[in-house]
């Protein structure tokens, strides 16, 4: 019996030991981050207050980039989304819009709006994609630097390949055709690619923020708000999270493993040269930033991955937990399948940073940390059972991570306030500074379920990205 | 120091360290929380004073630009001179000074250049030039070249030789604005790589300045460093400069370098269509 509490007794310092030892690193690894980001941040700021963005409008050596516009049943908002990416601020672009064989009446709406012929684009296909029924462009001027793809159903990555078959400029910028891109958006997306002497930029990422409850006039966000759903304005502050105080970080040390699916610019020769968006994972977007990377340290180029952390597109976040849930359980398997494929990255030096920092990070902190967490669960629930629970320690333990995620919370919003200031009413800072105390009793345990279905639903080999319905933005 | 080595000796830190860091963490919250207020009210402070401040330089403008106010006699103003001893004031000043310089030419922006050095904000501007922060110095080379103050050259072009690039970029700007060609020819010599976003910088400037005499721009197609013979290439280009046509000519007949022999036949080609 002694000798069975003797056992105990160590499994449970053991168990102390992991639990804590865990949270201490994956919370001096947040504030870490958190440093180097804002320190960066206020360095880009002071930098990009005398950067003169005309420049690029009115120089004919300005990078020429595509827009790449994947559509699958947008016929509510497409005429407005297309209409808002043909006015944004930028001289040498074209828009493709890909329909991705939408079931509605995307395409008549195109049409007619568009005035679309059908035309004859040569282009050499370098990447498999499903079959084209057509491509079009318009007869009205106004509207010649927009392409129309119609052709079968085949996911979001397949559309996006086409997008980059079709592609005559040599930069691709890939987004959501629901997304609000800012005005200045393509300029400073466009920038970092003429920057580096001797690197070569292979893609660049930008900022995306939530966009419930915000005023959208004419395609353009008029009006920054917080959302009242409790969900969507916790997204707010989950947002700001980990663009301000994560990916800059991540940025800086060229580290950065995802480009968000909403709105990156790529090299479009390095992107086909790896073999383009991959339509076997959900996390096409992060698999092909890791791929694009691995081409080129495999191939021992010089490259950089560029970072913009001004707001530059903003998005819907879902305000129903079902959507929620979708969303987030295909994230997990996004992020499962991209290191899953590339798991010979992982603490492998030849991939530098990249496998001796990025990858392990991503696979302890988030693949791994949602099952850490609910196999903490289940042993204090076992622990609670068998009456072997120190309550006084459980609780000083909860009070220890729940104060550290309000911390982490107030620190986004400090950043925020010190950089882009974009929630000036008393109201909206105090909304999220309430969401920063209720995020970890009502958020987080969601976002770890969902991140358990995702588990359980790779296990299973479910595939696809299932149906995303939207709410739409309030216009004005 | 001896506290802790016991406590973690015994193997009794975990509660005392638990406690000690949700002390820290609430302190650290509550603080961050502080100076977001503090900063929030900063702002709107700020604001305030910015606008009350610009309705009152509007009028002094309005004076000074259409009924000849000189500045002896706006400060005969108390009320000016004691604002005008505060910074804040200044800053919203000069800005104020600048927006309408770039909107007024000839006489109008002469008066303007005029009250710039009577005011002495033209010694504020020289002094920035001597701060220790990069992003100051570029304030005061931008201010100073937006009055044309062409004495400061000499003083801006040492910066286009700075190591940070956005000074670099501010101080080829200015240079440019203030005389044209003569600071392009200190790219001949550069030795550091010139990457395609500073070239289209030093190009944009050249364009919205529009330095009418380009003689010697030539000069960048005989550097050593091949980006400056590329920014030579593109400035040719951009600004159509067919007279250099025969030194493109010459570099593509004599460089090695088969990125510029292509980069000067496509431009010949360009240029001579």
């Amino acid at each position: 019996m002694t000798f069975f509490n003797t056992e105990i007794t160590w499994f449970l310092d053991v168990y102390i030991l992991l639990i804590l030892g865990y949270a201490i690193l994956i919370m001096s690894s947040y504030l870490a981050l958190a440093y180097i980001s804002t320190k960066e941040l206020r360095r880009y700021l002071k930098r990009n207050s005398f950067v003169d963005y005309d420049v690029l409008l009115t120089s004919e050596f300005a990078p020429k980039l595509s827009l790449i516009a994947p559509a699958y049943n947008e016929g509510l908002t497409i005429e407005e989304n297309v209409k808002s990416l043909l006015s944004l601020n930028y001289n040498n672009y074209q828009v493709i819009v890909v329909n991705d064989g939408s079931k509605d009446n995307s395409m008549e709406i195109l049409t007619k709006t568009y005035d679309l012929v059908l035309t004859d684009l040569e282009f050499h296909p370098k990447i498999e994609t499903k079959k084209i029924r057509g491509i079009y462009t318009s007869r009205n001027a106004a509207f010649k630097k927009l392409i129309v793809v119609d052709k079968e159903n085949g996911g979001k990555a397949d559309a996006l390949n086409v997008g980059l078959n079709i592609a005559q400029n040599p930069y691709v910028v890939c987004i959501d055709v629901d997304c609000i891109l800012d005005k200045d958006s393509l300029l400073k997306l466009a920038k970092p690619f003429l920057e580096s002497y001797g690197k070569r930029i292979i893609a660049t990422g930008g900022v995306v923020r939530i966009a419930n409850q915000c005023i959208i006039k004419n395609g353009r966000l008029v009006e920054v708000n917080v959302p009242d759903v409790m969900l969507s304005r916790i997204q707010v502050l989950e947002y700001l999270r980990a663009f301000l105080l994560g990916r800059m970080a991540w940025g800086k040390l060229d580290g950065l493993l995802l480009i968000s699916g909403a709105f990156g610019a790529f090299d479009k020769e390095i992107a086909i040269l790896s073999g383009g968006y991959s339509t076997k994972t959900v996390g096409e977007d992060m698999e092909l930033i890791v791929r694009m990377r691995r081409y080129m340290l495999d191939n021992k180029l010089p490259y950089s991955v560029s970072y913009i952390p001004d707001p530059l597109c903003w998005t819907e976040a879902p305000e129903d937990f079902k959507i929620f849930k979708k969303q987030r359980s295909r994230w997990m398997r996004g992020t499962i399948e991209t290191l899953s494929i590339h798991r010979k990255m992982f603490l492998n030096p030849k991939y530098k940073l990249l496998g001796m920092l990025s990858v392990p990070y991503w696979t302890l902190f988030e693949f791994l940390a949602p099952a850490i967490e609910f196999i903490g669960l289940v042993i204090t629930a076992v622990f609670i059972v068998f009456g072997l629970l120190n309550w006084h320690f459980f609780f000083l333990l909860l009070l220890f991570v729940y104060t550290f995620a309000v911390l982490f919370s107030v620190i986004a919003l400090y950043s925020e306030e010190k950089t882009y200031h974009k929630y000036p009413k008393q109201a909206d800072f105090f909304k999220l500074l309430m969401a920063a105390f209720i995020e970890p009793f009502y958020f987080h345990p969601l976002t770890v379920y969902a991140a358990l279905v995702g588990y359980k639903e790779k296990m299973m080999g479910a595939k696809g990205w299932g149906e995303m319905t939207r709410k739409g933005f309030t216009k004005k | 120091m001896r506290e802790f080595w016991e406590l973690y000796k015994n193997g009794q830190w975990e509660v005392p360290f638990l406690t000690f860091s949700i002390y820290l963490f609430v302190a650290a919250s509550l603080i961050l929380y502080l100076i977001i207020v503090a900063s929030r009210n900063g702002k709107i402070k700020k604001e305030r004073l910015s606008r009350e401040y610009s309705a009152l330089i509007d009028k002094i403008m309005s004076a000074v630009i259409f009924q000849d106010v000189s500045f002896a006699e706006v400060k005969k103003d108390k009320n000016f001179l004691v604002l005008f001893d505060t910074s804040f004031f200044r800053e919203v000043l000069t800005e104020s000074l600048i927006n309408l310089h770039k909107n007024y030419e000839g006489i109008y922006a002469q008066k303007l250049e005029q009250f710039y050095k009577e005011s002495g904000l033209i010694k504020d501007s020289f002094r920035k030039l001597k701060s220790l922060k990069w992003e100051v110095k570029c304030k005061g080379i931008t201010e100073l070249a937006e009055f044309n103050i062409k004495e400061a050259f000499d003083r801006i072009i040492v910066y286009s030789k700075a190591r940070k690039k956005t000074l670099k970029i501010v101080a080829l700007n200015a240079a440019i604005k203030l005389e044209g060609t003569k600071s392009v020819n200190y790219l001949v010599e550069h030795s550091d790589p010139i990457d395609d976003w500073m070239q289209l910088n030093i190009i944009g400037a050249f364009k919205k300045h529009d330095v009418g005499d380009t003689v010697g721009i030539e000069h960048l197609l005989e550097s050593q460093n091949t980006t400056v013979v590329a920014l030579g290439l593109k400035l040719i280009k951009e600004l159509k400069l067919t007279q250099k046509l025969p030194h493109v000519v010459h570099l593509a007949e004599n460089t090695s370098n088969t990125v510029i022999k292509y980069k000067a036949q496509s431009l010949l080609q360009a240029l001579t269509v």
